[in-house]
């Protein structure tokens, strides 16, 4: 472990000019620029808002639901961009990679980072608005730091390890699109938790909070929400298990992603060819 | 005054930069993407290397495409890993590969020096220092804004060559780009090759501009097929080379393209025996006086085997003739055809021969013919040999004697049985068994009578095995059967190259006693051409080398057999039963190439 992030340290140039050229190559030839980084996911902010609240007429307590859908947007946008990008990054760049031998990890990580570049200004402007429209921000957001750490993490992790299964297995990528939107859907994005408690019998509804992104999302409107602890109280009656689960999620993946890239490293490029 | 402190160290002595010991390399099994290919399996990229590099050593690798060059260069850089095998590598290493790996298109010029300065280990810093003079050296001028996907080849090599031209290393790896550059750029890059070296930078070039490896090369390495050919001085790795570039040109390919330019048969038989002894032909030329000369210079009817002989031919033109050409041929008495070397064949082109006088004098070097009695043939043919101005059928006889030193001959097999002496070198014993052997001398001899009606047939009586008989070429390429015939089409040597033969047998071999191995080069009608007998004990293999094999072309048979020195017959006999061909570039008749020179000279009337 220590080995490991020795290793970044050393090669934090390397990782710096990699997030550079991927950013200069997302948003040098756009005439808006960097303006797309906030643009796009507001606009999918709306395109959803239109949907769910004109069409279907989805009721939130307690926030306005564009706000609702913006904390479950922004972080579910940088979860599934850094992966749908890492999945096929060892292959896309094989042409860096064959050039010298560093690490492979490097180039998922460096796509999380520039995914969290752009993951952060939407995120503060979330939050800077919604200290304005809910008259101040309650005692969680001191956790938000913690909560971001924690999604960072599981996000690396899974990037690093889909992007190594997809050098072997070509499979991964269309698996990995199937298992997002899944995965989207099996989170309260934009809808309320009360309506799967209520629909869902106990056991599946325990079964549903297994799942990570649920308990992160609610961690993420919690800390930026001020009146969403008390709501989610109502659902969830321990909230020690959607803090814990996460963190050993967090782990295990960690763990997972250093066995694979122990196990894998000097096989990939004999892979990267065909 | 100039002093030197260059120190000229022990090879041993002077660091090792490069340190590679079995390296093999194997690539994964990769499910076919076509259904048309149902017979896959693992590739060996290469097998077993083994070499050393010493600090500021410049070593060339030379091969053909697909040799396993680049996947080795790989392996040096580190960005493969072999499957087996050890290797160090002390240093930092700066690789240029194929054009474009580790460049982006979208990026600038500029932008691609930071990102593969980065890549390849550099610090920021360390670039920006820098970057002044890589931007000098690839005198690119205003295209380094230019995104790189603008760039040509040529732009993009000198980029990436005046990157890694400027930045700090030990082992520099170019991989066959240089060609793309102009002139101007190569001889800027030549030259900074030349000044790396100096101050002792390693350099690992592959290319195939023999010219560059000669110029910058200490060292070559020849690989083909994933293994190391040759390593050694560059001029001969070279030549073996384009040696093994012409031999491919026969064995790749399909079948009917592959032999255009290969001659697969001669005349092997005389035309008709009753016509020996008689003269035919228009009598525009006539030959006076036929002589046999020997190695004295004298006139003789006999020669030794193995010796040189010369035929010189007078004779007399009549009448003005145009385009002759002059032929001799030898055959044994039985009517099998040894040799028939003409001007044509060779190449000579003679326009007219005016009335007057003339002689011709063909010149052997080695006669390698076995002892015996042999008729020889000499003629004045015209242009395409149909009508012939003289024509002495069978009309001479030769005797060829055995000659007394007959070198590691052992026991003595009757020579009558055979056509021809070739020339070859056995390694499978040591002197010292040589010595203990050569008490035994003659007192066994193979009885070859019995093989009689053997042809075709494995007799093995013994528990002695034959465990693989391999032929191969002088390059060690087109390796034939050990015992599945699944590769015929590669049976082919080429007519005066070498060729070495393995033979290596188990079973139960008694180590006390002395066995007799015997080889028998056959023709394919049955002619036997030559016997090898070597007496052994001890050992489970046998090599035999001939320097330069001079069968023509032709379907030959080999046959191998261990006689035991008690019983009266052989242990395990295989008799006719490996075929081989020979293939050469010109025509000839007969079934032996003998070295030759032809001379003639005419005096008009």
């Amino acid at each position: 472990m220590t080995a490991i992030i020795k290793e970044l340290l050393r090669s934090r140039y390397l990782i710096q000019e990699l997030v550079i050229k991927d950013l200069k190559l997302r948003y040098s030839r756009p005439l808006l620029g960097f303006f797309w980084a906030f643009l796009s996911p507001f606009l999918i902010v709306i395109i959803f808002y239109l949907v769910f609240s004109l069409i279907l007429k989805v009721e939130i307590r307690g926030v306005p639901f564009i706000f609702y859908l913006m904390s479950a947007v922004f972080p579910w946008r940088f979860f599934q961009d850094s992966l749908i990008c890492s999945v096929t990054s060892l292959i896309d760049n094989k042409n860096l990679i064959r050039e010298s031998n560093f690490a492979h990890y490097l180039i998922p990580v460096s796509i999380v980072l520039v995914n969290m570049i752009i993951f952060f200004p939407p995120l503060l402007i979330l939050i800077i608005v919604s200290l304005w429209v809910l008259k101040g921000l309650g005692i969680f957001i001191i956790f938000l730091p913690i909560i971001l750490a924690i999604h960072i993490i599981i996000t690396v992790a899974s990037a690093i390890i889909s992007s190594i299964l997809y050098v072997k297995w070509r499979d991964t990528k269309y698996i990995l699109e199937i298992l997002l939107l899944l995965l989207f859907y099996l989170t309260p994005a934009f809808y309320p938790l009360s309506l799967v408690r209520t629909s869902f019998p106990p056991l599946l509804f325990r079964f549903y909070l297994c799942n990570p992104l649920v308990c992160i999302l609610n961690l993420y409107r919690i800390s930026i929400f001020r009146d969403f602890y008390s709501i989610i109280r109502q659902d969830i009656s321990d909230l020690t298990f959607i803090i814990i689960l996460p963190v050993i999620f967090a782990i295990s993946l960690v763990l997972l992603a250093i066995y694979l890239y122990r196990k894998n490293k000097d096989s990939i490029n004999d892979y990267l060819s065909y | 005054m100039i002093t030197s402190h260059t120190k000229i160290l022990q090879e041993d002595l002077q660091p090792k930069t490069i340190f590679l010991r079995g390296i093999s390399k194997k690539y994964p099994l990769i499910r076919p993407v076509s259904k048309d290919v149902t017979d896959f399996k693992d590739f060996w990229a290469l097998k077993d290397i083994f070499f050393e590099v010493y600090k500021g050593q410049a070593l060339g690798i030379i091969g053909r495409n697909g040799a396993g060059k680049t996947t080795l260069l790989n392996i040096i850089s580190g960005v493969i890993s072999p499957t087996h095998g050890e290797i160090s590598v002390n240093g930092k290493v700066l690789g240029l590969f194929n054009l474009g790996v580790g460049f982006q298109d979208e990026l600038t010029g500029k932008e691609n020096i930071f990102l593969n300065g980065i890549i390849l280990g550099f610090t920021r810093k360390e670039i920006e220092d820098k970057l002044e003079a890589i931007i000098d050296f690839s005198e690119l001028g205003e295209f380094i804004n230019m995104p790189l996907g603008s760039y040509s080849q040529g732009m993009r090599l000198r980029l990436g060559f005046s990157i890694i031209a400027n930045l700090d290393f030990d082992v520099l790896i170019i991989d066959e780009v240089l060609a793309v550059g102009d002139v101007l750029f190569q001889n800027k890059c030549f030259s900074r090759l030349m000044d790396f070296k100096r101050r002792g930078k390693t350099l690992l070039i592959t290319t195939q501009s023999m010219d560059l490896i000669e110029k910058l090369c200490d060292r070559v390495l020849l690989l083909d097929h994933g293994e190391i050919l040759f390593e050694g001085s560059v001029l001969e790795g070279i030549n073996r080379y384009y040696a093994l570039l012409n031999t491919e040109r026969f064995f790749v390919g399909p079948l009917h393209r592959q032999k255009e330019s290969w001659f697969e048969n001669t005349k092997k038989w005389a035309d008709n025996l009753s016509d020996w002894g008689k003269k035919f032909g228009t009598k525009d030329v006539v030959i006076d006086k036929v002589e046999f000369i020997n190695k004295f210079g004298r006139r003789c009817e006999s020669v030794k085997s193995g010796d040189p002989l010369r035929v010189k031919v007078n004779f007399v033109v009549r009448n003005i003739i145009k385009e002759p050409h002059f032929g001799v041929a030898i055959f044994r008495n039985d009517g099998v055809y040894c040799y028939g070397p003409n001007t044509a064949f060779d190449g000579y082109e003679i326009k007219e021969i005016k009335e007057g006088k003339g002689c011709f004098e063909l010149q052997f070097k080695k006669l390698l013919l076995a002892p015996g009695e042999y008729m020889v043939s000499i003629a004045v043919w015209d242009k395409n040999e149909i009508l012939p101005f003289d024509f002495h059928n069978g009309y001479y006889k030769l005797i060829v004697e055995d000659c007394c030193n007959s070198g590691n001959k052992f026991p003595a097999i009757p020579t009558q049985s055979q056509l021809l002496k070739i020339p070859f070198k056995i390694r499978a014993i040591s002197f010292l068994q040589r010595m203990n052997l050569f008490k035994d001398r003659y007192r066994y001899i193979p009885d070859l009578e019995i093989l009689r009606d053997r042809w075709e047939r494995k007799i093995e009586n013994g528990g002695i095995k034959i465990e693989s008989v391999k032929l191969f070429n002088f390059y060690k390429q087109c390796c034939f059967f050990s015992f599945g015939e699944h590769s015929r089409e590669k049976n082919i040597l080429i007519t005066n190259k070498p060729a070495e033969l393995i033979v290596t047998f188990s079973g139960s071999i008694n180590y006390n006693k002395s066995y007799l191995l015997w080889i028998g080069l056959y023709r394919d009608d049955g002619i036997c051409c030559q016997h090898i007998t070597q007496p052994f004990s001890r050992i489970r293999s046998c090599r035999i080398l001939f320097p330069e094999l001079p069968l023509l072309p032709g379907n030959y048979r080999l046959s191998i057999g261990i006689w035991g020195t008690s019983e009266r017959d052989f242990l395990i006999c295989h008799h006719g039963v490996y075929p081989f061909q020979t293939v050469f570039n010109q025509p000839d008749h007969g079934t032996v190439y003998l070295k030759h020179n032809w001379k003639w000279r005419f005096i008009e009337n």
